[in-house]
């Protein structure tokens, strides 16, 4: 069908773009006119679908990478192997093996149907990570929401946060269960202003032989194009140019067809084909199919290569009958993957793939030229230089750089710190998560050596980072830890999101792991603010001033813009998922071991309690948050890890939400034994300043000198491990019994 | 032939998924809901004479936990 | 019939891992046997015929989604499974052949009617947990009686192997029968042995029941899994309790041992 687009004048293009849902700007419409002009003719409707996903800020980044590219993206480490570029990053593990980063987000989708959105979430991020040949040994789920106890009235078209809540953590659920790959990390965090438009983030991390690491690009001229797994169907149309927009009430209804639906008992057999076919080195190039469809994933394919690509949409196996041609071109559904194969390979490829009783299919080949041409019931439907279709314009937008005003609030000390620490710990920020955790199956594969709830059988607590050992005979292991304090990001975006990197690394180091490597799931409003643009460039500069100095990269990452209604935008999100290197045997838990045993505390509280825990409880603003200061920060983290592999370290937690007095009662928890300790005044700060760069450790008996002398200055003693209370000398007395009936029963409460 | 096939519970087997979703609703302001019971509705379209009854037996029922009706349309 | 067992050296133990679309566990299972010595293969269900079977000295079915637990946990599974190999596997329990299912897999073989008893049709049910919930926690058992599955553990002694399953409570109107005849091999309790409730039962399985046996001792099920139990490390309490030893280890052991004397 031919879109009339060299007789239109301005305000028609615009019309034909809503109309047709590709989502394209004015002067996109504009210089996709000219390119037409110069060939004398009009688009087809297929061509202009191509371009709306292509340029879509979802796929091109074309808002984002130049600001990326600019202060984050610029940081060399010397075990990254494959970095941005591809569908995930690559970073050296050991001398045969690499490991594999994926990060995405799933907003949009999961606001309006999440069970759907959040399964299909996990199912693509997989699939990033397969691509590159690697079998998945772990999935990662930050996750965001409105407050659970929201009772006024929700704006229309928007579900209440308890039914995304359990829908997204269904959907997850469901999905890596079936997988069988275990979801071992992440978060829940409650806020108001996700209310309209919650995140959800995943992530996902592999292991690779080195020499079976394969690229997103296809071999050479005469390779045939594969495509292997599920049906192609209505589902999932215009998921991209959905997710770069904002929701509106009618969103529900117009875009549920957005809503991809997931298969993971397809997916599953699909890992295990894919990665026999590139074992046996069948295959000349991997890219999964995910935002865009086919259309995205043949055309970067062929032009990563420097070639083209000739399809034909007849062979491709349909869900449904009667689809348009354009409608094949840009779904979005499930559970597909594309080859790159040699001619003399095709029939082995097939052969793997029946025996796994995937669907297996050859719909196109590679051409020397750089052109896509596609082929529908013998017309051609597209036919499009690369140069053209895969570079959109980037943008140079426009943004401002908010003033942070100080407001430090006027507050007394509390009469009761008893009460006050009660508060704090059933917060729905606080509270125990294992309404969540215990339905993820953290134990299948067999190799999850530290879980998500550290603890004395029967008793348990949050760890700082999951540890997975991925290879039978190497007693290397991956911590794994996802982080950020969006409270803290709204106030002050570069230091909340400096302190992001500082949490990372620090719960890294709490289990005994080197930090490796980061990735970034940068979650954000409509960009086309200039508001919300300056947040994003002080959110990239902060990220980079920690993660420079600690001397790690991000490797792989995804921006999600456009997460904004009528009712406002997301507090500015970006989580950073970390990946640590540590040796299992020396691991090290939060949970409390002995009777005894010394506590001391690294680093000092400061007054910074803007965004904290407790001021959140007296429902008081303050916006001195927490600052960090890197050099400290590597200083801490390689002392502590020499602590640690010295055997000093009996446990270790790191100092974050709610501070001090959360810490200590998070470790007594997990070992089901008290601690009595004392600090100094001021009291409110020591007890719930939320500082960077600190943690709790518990030290072998025999071993407090040589840890002293260690540290030096930089770490003091708390007192010990002792009893069944929690005391902090004059101000705190609890039972542990009062501090796990405020802790753990929350979320169940709230949930059912 | 379109046979429609019911799976319930037997009377006494605990049914945790409608206590549950009985729970959900109560909290979500439906203060009436008392009681909540799933089942599970297979539509099957047959060719010929398959015997109904036959896949109940060897797949679709557990004679343990499930009763069953099927009505032909 | 079949081919027998290698004189020369004892530890070749053919296993035979079943699988279809949606088993995971069958890696570590499949890692388990062969770091005892034995001869694992994973075999598709449609690579196994009545004949093929007998080249085995033992069968597992392991733990996973099966077609999704589509229509039941381990109904489909085991609806194919019979109409492919009911009575050439009726023959090999017959024939005394160790059959093992963990968790889905108990499912299954629960499904098929092989377990509590060759019935070739479900005469006990893995049904919904109480919890309505999907539930991941390590869980403690103490075992009743010896199976073909056990001979390397003690009676009466608590066993740390970790479940995960949302259908795994045991119903069956035979129970007072198999606590008779000596069928219950494992059942859930607490750190003190005391058979407790949630969550220590995570599933409200009548009599804490985790895992039985048949008749004759050879056909196991239980719904933890002791695949996940290998090494020490894999134990949730591993930093704590450092000489623990891992407790999945000795039904690996027991089987082949087991196997290896048939």
């Amino acid at each position: 069908m031919e879109v009339p687009i060299l007789e239109s004048d301005a305000e028609t293009l615009k019309e034909i773009s809503d109309v047709t849902g590709a989502g394209l700007e004015l002067r996109e419409m504009q210089k996709i006119k000219e390119y037409f002009q110069e060939r004398k003719r009009n688009p087809t409707d297929v061509e202009l679908q191509a371009l709306g996903q292509s340029w879509s800020e979802h796929c091109s980044y074309k808002t984002s990478m130049p600001i990326l590219k600019e202060y984050l993206l610029t940081i060399e480490a010397p075990q990254n192997m494959v970095v941005v570029e591809e569908d995930a990053g690559v970073v050296d593990f050991d001398e045969d093996h690499a490991y594999v980063i994926a990060f995405e987000s799933h907003n949009h989708p999961s606001a309006i149907e999440p069970y759907g959105g959040a399964a299909t979430g996990i199912g693509g991020i997989l699939r990033d990570v397969v691509c590159m040949g690697a079998q998945p040994v772990a999935l990662i789920d930050p996750l965001y929401f409105g407050r659970l106890d929201f009772a006024d009235e929700l704006p229309k078209g928007v579900k209440h946060p308890k039914f995304l809540f359990s829908g997204v953590v269904a959907g997850i659920r469901d999905y890596g269960n079936r997988v069988g790959i275990p979801t071992i990390a992440g978060g829940v965090f409650f806020h108001d202003g996700y209310l309209s438009n919650c995140i959800v983030n995943v992530g996902c991390i592999g292991i690779v032989k080195k020499e079976e690491i394969i690229h997103s690009r296809v071999g050479h001229p005469g390779d045939y194009f594969i495509l292997v797994g599920g049906r192609t169907g209505r589902d999932g149309i215009h998921g991209v140019t959905f997710a770069s927009a904002e929701l509106h009430e009618n969103s529900e209804h117009e875009s549920r067809s957005a809503v991809q639906v997931g298969d993971p008992i397809l997916k599953e057999p699909l890992i295990h084909a894919c990665l026999e076919a590139n074992q046996k080195t069948l295959l000349t190039g991997m890219k999964d199919l995910g935002g865009g469809g086919l259309s995205c994933a043949v055309g970067e394919m062929a032009y990563a290569a420097g070639y083209g690509a000739e399809v034909s949409l007849d062979s491709v196996p349909l869900k449904e009958q009667g689809m348009e041609s354009w409608e094949i071109w840009v779904s979005e559904s499930q559970e597909r993957m594309m080859l790159s194969v040699h001619p003399d390979n095709v029939d082995e490829v097939t052969k793997i793939f029946k025996k796994w009783d995937v669907p297996c299919t050859v719909i196109g080949k590679v051409i020397p030229e750089k052109v896509l041409k596609i082929t529908h019931n013998g017309k051609t439907i597209l036919e499009m230089e690369l140069d053209f279709l895969t570079k959109s314009p980037r943008y140079k937008r426009a943004y401002t750089v908010k003033e942070v005003t100080p407001v430090v609030p006027d507050l007394n000390l509390p009469d009761n710190y008893n009460n006050v620490l009660l508060d704090v710990l059933s917060s729905p920020n606080i509270c125990s998560r294992d309404w969540v955790i215990r339905q993820y199956d953290h134990e299948v594969r067999g190799s999850t050596v530290i879980k998500p709830l550290n603890g004395k059988i029967g008793y348990y607590t949050h760890g700082d980072a999951a540890v997975v050992k991925p290879l039978r005979n190497s007693f290397k292991g991956l911590a794994i830890t996802a982080d950020v304090n969006p409270r803290w990001v709204t106030i002050d975006p570069y230091w909340g999101a400096a302190s992001a990197v500082d949490e990372v690394c620090r719960n890294l180091a709490s289990v005994g792991a080197v930090p490796h490597s980061l990735a970034d799931c940068l979650n954000f409003g409509n960009p086309e603010k200039p508001e919300r643009l300056g947040d994003f460039v002080q959110v990239a500069k902060g990220l980079y001033v920690v993660a420079h100095t600690m001397g790690i990269s991000f490797v792989s990452g995804n921006v999600s813009f456009y997460n904004e209604s009528h009712s406002g935008a997301i507090p500015p999100t970006p989580t950073i998922l970390g990946v640590g290197i540590v040796d299992i045997r020396k691991a090290v838990t939060a949970d409390l071991k002995g009777e005894g045993n010394k506590l001391y505390q690294i680093g000092e509280a400061e007054r910074e309690m803007g965004g904290s825990e407790y001021y959140e409880i007296q429902n008081v603003f303050g916006n001195q948050i927490p600052r960090t200061d890197p050099h400290t920060l590597k200083l801490r983290v390689s002392t502590l890890l020499q602590a640690i592999s010295k055997g000093f370290i009996a446990s270790c937690h790191d100092i974050s939400h709610g501070g001090l007095a959360v810490c200590l009662c998070e470790m007594a928890l997990g070992g089901d034994v008290g601690v009595s300790i004392s600090v100094d005044s001021p009291p409110d700060v020591e007890l719930f300043s939320e500082s960077n760069s600190r943690w709790v450790v518990e030290v072998k008996k025999g071993k407090e000198k040589e840890f002293e002398k260690l540290f030096g200055t930089e770490a003091h003693k708390l007192g010990e491990v002792s009893g069944h209370r929690i005391i902090v000398d004059g101000l705190i007395d609890l039972s542990l019994k009062e501090v796990r009936n405020a802790w753990e029963p929350p979320l169940w409460r709230m949930m059912g | 032939m379109k046979a429609e096939v019911k799976v319930e519970l037997k009377e006494g087997v605990f049914d945790p998924e409608g206590e549950n979703i009985k729970k959900a609703l109560n909290l979500l302001g439906f203060s009436g809901v008392k009681d909540v019971k799933l089942a599970k509705l297979y539509t099957i379209e047959v060719d010929g004479n398959d015997n109904v009854e036959d896949m109940c037996s060897k797949l679709l029922t557990n004679p343990v936990i499930h009763k069953y009706t099927i009505r032909k349309g | 019939m079949g081919t027998s067992l290698m004189e020369d050296d004892g530890m070749s133990i053919n296993v035979c891992i079943l699988r279809i679309e949606g088993t995971n566990c069958e890696q570590e299972t499949y890692d388990a046997f062969k770091e005892l010595g034995a001869q694992p293969e994973m075999v598709h269900l449609t690579e196994l015929t009545p004949e093929t079977l007998f080249d085995y000295q033992c069968l597992m079915v392991p733990g996973g989604f099966s077609s999704g637990d589509y229509v039941r946990a381990g109904a489909i599974f085991a609806a194919r499974i019979k109409s492919r190999l009911f009575s050439a596997l009726k023959e090999y329990v017959e024939n005394g052949y160790p059959v093992g299912g963990i968790c889905n897999g108990f499912q299954v073989l629960v499904e098929l009617g092989f377990l509590p008893r060759l019935s070739g049709y479900p005469e006990a049910c893995l049904a919904t947990n109480d919890s309505a919930r999907f539930e991941c926690r390590p869980t403690l058992l103490k075992l009743e009686n010896h199976c073909a599955f056990t001979q390397k553990m003690e009676i009466g002694k608590i066993y740390e192997i970790p479940s995960a399953h949302a259908e795994g409570k045991f119903v069956s109107p035979l129970i007072e029968k198999l606590m008779e005849s000596k069928q219950v091999i494992f059942r859930y309790c607490n750190p003190q042995g005391e058979y407790a409730g949630y969550p220590w039962n995570p599933n409200g399985s009548e009599y804490n029941i985790a895992g039985i046996t048949n008749e004759e001792g050879n056909v196991f099920g239980m719904m933890p899994h002791p695949e996940r139990a290998f090494f020490q490390y894999q134990n949730q309490d591993w930093t704590r309790t450092k000489n623990n030893g891992a407790h999945g280890r000795l039904f690996f052991e027991s089987v082949l041992e087991y196997a290896r004397r048939l």
